[in-house]
């Protein structure tokens, strides 16, 4: 080695140098940008995560262009069931096409399958101080009508007592205001 | 002689006014985007739209199980949010059965989506309580897969949120792995880990998350702690008993559980 101590101490100096500033160009090439803003991780990601569309809307976003479900289901005992669990997300019924799209509306035994995912006693955890259940079939049977009978034949899906309530008006059986 | 309509010029001019009026309605129908654009969201978390300081904010979801029915609308709104694929869940609702003999009977067919349609026929001994729990990301202080993420794609954003860089995430699931509460998945198309981010993306518009605002009980509430007027707050405030899951895995969870047994896990 013919380098004099003096050189060689500026050489290791040297090379040390610069092993470090390749090091930190490949760390801050390989590194995307925002990574260390916040932590150990891409700041932008949270930017990202705000960005994502917005699918469910609310049941004012239903009711802003539909008045007269909305007042029956506001008034309602059902005022408090999200219009998008039966029909679909809003998102599939207004998109940003000129075209509404259309959403799926239940029928017959479809109806009675979905009153009964809330409404069946049988299941043995719904409280009475939350929720109104009855057991099927003996709720058809004790109202005296057939047991092929369909929930939505006497009740309103939007609003479960409103006929029968009038009914009762009717009849005499209920005084009105009751 | 000819027989002449009566007033014949009054038919022809509603018809042709009708068809007028179509042709216009239809080419509106056709012209003008329907789109969300007229519509304003409400704001149901106040103060969130206005000047976000990321670093000033704490939230807490509360999970009231007294209340939970099970069913399943949570589930379904949670699909539909994220088109989440079939056979995963970012939340479910699982059903808690306790026999007198202290025995536990958990069941979650089809992750609550369906709801529950049928009790349970397969136990044999006569049944105690019967109780629905739904489960979702606890967004834990000290997330434990946050700590194993090997690239850093899974993190805790300063207003407290645990979320996950699709971009950055390899797909290795050691995080799977580490979660204690089992809320995290791969995702079958893209290959990356995906969770529940309590809806971080409404949170910010001041919209509830989407299971918190289909929750026809009110089982579940959502709320930011720096309002002292939201519900949240004053529950935590409260004296009433509040839990997490796991406490002893000390990861400090911002979800709580109100009226859960001490079974539940």
């Amino acid at each position: 080695m013919g380098f004099s101590y003096k050189m060689r101490l500026i050489l290791v100096c040297l090379g040390i140098f610069v092993v470090a500033w390749v090091g930190f160009l490949f760390k801050s090439l390989l590194l995307p940008d925002s990574f260390g803003l916040y932590g150990h991780y891409r700041a932008d990601a949270i930017i990202e995560a705000v960005e994502v569309p917005v699918r469910h809307g609310t049941n004012r976003s239903c009711f802003k262009c539909h008045p007269f479900e909305a007042k029956i289901h506001k008034e309602g005992l059902h005022r408090t069931i999200s219009c998008e669990f039966c029909h679909g997300p809003y998102a599939d019924h207004v998109t940003s096409d000129k075209k509404i799209g259309t959403l799926p509306v239940r029928t017959g035994k479809q109806i009675t399958t979905l009153c009964l995912r809330c409404h069946n006693s049988q299941i043995m955890a719904r409280s009475e101080a939350v929720i109104k259940t009855v057991a099927m079939p003996d709720h058809l049977r004790n109202q005296q009508v057939k047991l092929t009978h369909d929930c939505n034949q006497c009740h309103h899906v939007h609003a479960p007592l409103n006929y029968i309530n009038r009914a009762k008006q009717i009849t005499g059986l209920m005084e009105k205001g009751e | 002689m000819k027989r002449r309509d009566p007033l014949p010029d009054m038919q022809k001019r509603s018809f042709l006014k009708k068809v007028l009026n179509g042709t216009i309605a239809g080419a509106l129908y056709l012209v003008y985007p329907m789109n969300a654009s007229g519509f304003e969201w409400p704001e149901q978390i106040p103060g969130v739209r206005e000047a976000y300081d990321i670093h000033a904010q704490k939230f807490a979801f509360i999970v009231d199980i007294t209340r939970c029915i099970g069913c399943g609308s949570c589930c379904v709104a949670d699909k539909q949010e994220y088109n989440v694929p079939d056979g995963n869940y970012r939340t479910w609702v699982e059903r808690y059965v306790k026999g007198f003999s202290d025995q536990i009977y958990v069941d979650c067919p089809d992750g609550g989506l369906s709801g529950y349609q049928t009790p349970r026929s397969d136990i044999q001994e006569e049944i105690r309580d019967t109780f629905f729990v739904p489960k979702l990301c606890n967004m834990c202080k000290e997330a434990p897969c946050v700590q194993v993420c090997p690239v850093g794609a899974t993190f805790t954003t300063p207003d407290g949120f645990v979320l996950v860089d699709e971009k950055r995430c390899v797909g290795c699931a050691y995080c799977i792995q580490a979660c204690p509460y089992s809320v995290r998945f791969i995702h079958p198309k893209t290959r990356v880990v995906e969770k529940c981010t309590w809806c971080y993306h409404r949170i910010r518009k001041g919209l509830l998350p989407a299971c918190v605002d289909v929750c026809p009980t009110g089982a579940r509430k959502f709320g930011s702690l720096r309002d002292e007027t939201s519900e949240v707050y004053k529950i935590l405030k409260g004296p009433g008993v509040l839990t997490v899951l796991r406490k002893e895995m000390g990861t400090w969870p911002a979800l709580y559980y109100k009226g859960a047994r001490m079974e539940v896990i």
